[in-house]
């Protein structure tokens, strides 16, 4: 037989990777790592408004997802567990250093091939929806992140914040008037 | 006084519930109108404001956010760190001792068995716990400073997880994996006696498993 270059990206399911990772393969944990760091900084990006935070946040959660994968039950998906230990860890960020306003923000939100004149325009409107955003209280902020930027539904809402599902809706239906008044008076 | 806009009000002089509208209008679906919409002016000047409104949030949700370089390396070192380093005793010489870490070792069996056709997924772990408490016991009074459990010699054992693609022979490829493993841990990582476990514990179809 006769030997093939490496795969460029192993093919196993979350689930398989959060069992071998149990049994002390850590390297099933690193594909975890690598599959969902990106989700992890990018979801404590918008929460916490400051890159250096957002990293510390991320770098945080997945650490903590390590030390307590054994009391990951399965019930919900390792994505959606994940979510529930970044938005907490964010909380708990954004509460002891004060509410983030800062625009260090998604440094690399902008397609490098656009044309200069269309990346900043880009990063004007990234950066008035961010402040908006982040004026937000954070329930209201966590709600609109992971329905409209992370695309979850409100059952998965529901599960990462612990809240019902009508209790979800109603908390989006406030924080997108909420965040379209905001945008308004910026126009 | 600023224009009124739909926004101000609770609901549209249709009675429309605004809140409903700009849910509409945040889930990308303002032009797509129901019957009371296609015969109402009002919902359709709401939704078409409501839309234009919400499109920079759209437009940044749909933006690639990618992790800072080294976010991976980072939490993966702490997590080294939080598990019980094993080290294999290669050559111990009158310059000193050589000692490769029994996750390193874990690695290029990884990556050696990932060469082979057929593995779609390849784990590696150096020891289990039990025999890694073992040797913490046995090693206890010669352990290496930066060693947390001790050394185990030049004899590695080594466990692989495989996954194979369908229709791949398991048997086959678990004895490819076996003598490719072996012999690349004996020629790049000097050790001596090489076991190679395997257990094939998945078989992925084309792109399942995601």
């Amino acid at each position: 037989m006769k030997a093939a270059p490496p795969a460029a990206e192993p093919a196993a399911g979350d689930a398989y990777l959060v069992a071998r990772a149990r049994e002390g393969y850590l390297d099933a944990y690193e594909l975890l790592v690598q599959r969902h760091s990106a989700m992890a900084y990018r979801v404590a990006l918008r929460l916490t408004g400051k890159h250096h935070d957002a990293q510390d946040v991320a770098q945080e959660a997945l650490i903590a997802a390590w030390e307590n994968l054994d009391r990951f039950q399965g019930g919900s998906s390792f994505p959606t567990w994940l979510y529930q230990i970044v938005t907490r860890r964010a909380l708990n960020k954004v509460t002891r250093g004060g509410d983030a306003r800062s625009l260090d923000l998604l440094p690399d939100l902008a397609d490098p091939a656009m044309e200069p004149a269309d990346k900043a325009e880009r990063n004007l409107t990234v950066d008035a929806v961010t402040d908006a955003l982040l004026a937000l209280p954070f329930p209201q902020r966590t709600v609109i992140v992971l329905h409209h930027f992370e695309r979850l539904s409100y059952a998965e809402i529901a599960s990462v914040t612990g809240a019902t599902e009508p209790a979800v809706r109603s908390h989006l239906f406030r924080a997108r008037r909420a965040l379209a008044k905001t945008l308004q008076e910026w126009k | 006084m600023p224009a009124k806009t739909p926004l101000d009000a609770i609901s549209l002089p249709c009675g429309a519930d605004v809140d409903l509208l700009l849910e509409q209008a945040a889930q990308g679906r303002g032009a797509d109108w129901d019957a009371h919409q296609q015969a109402c002016a009002h919902c359709q000047a709401a939704l078409g404001e409501l839309t234009a409104l919400w499109e920079p949030v759209a437009k940044a949700a749909a933006g690639p956010v990618s992790a800072p370089p080294g976010l991976v390396t980072a939490v993966m070192s702490q997590v080294r760190r939080l598990v019980h380093d094993i080290w294999y005793t290669l050559e111990s010489t009158e310059l000193g001792a050589v000692r490769i870490a029994a996750r390193t070792v874990a690695a290029l069996a990884r990556d050696s068995a990932r060469m082979i056709p057929g593995v779609r997924v390849a784990l590696g772990r150096s020891i289990h716990g039990e025999v890694a408490a073992a040797a913490e016991k046995a090693t206890f009074g010669h352990r290496h400073p930066h060693a947390a459990v001790g050394v185990l010699g030049r004899t590695a054992v080594v466990d692989l997880a495989v996954a194979v693609g369908y229709g791949d022979p398991a048997h086959q490829v678990a004895r490819e994996i076996q003598r490719h493993v072996t012999a690349t841990l004996r020629d790049q990582a000097g050790l001596r006696d090489v076991t190679v476990n395997i257990t094939i514990d998945d078989v992925i179809d084309g792109d399942d498993g995601r």
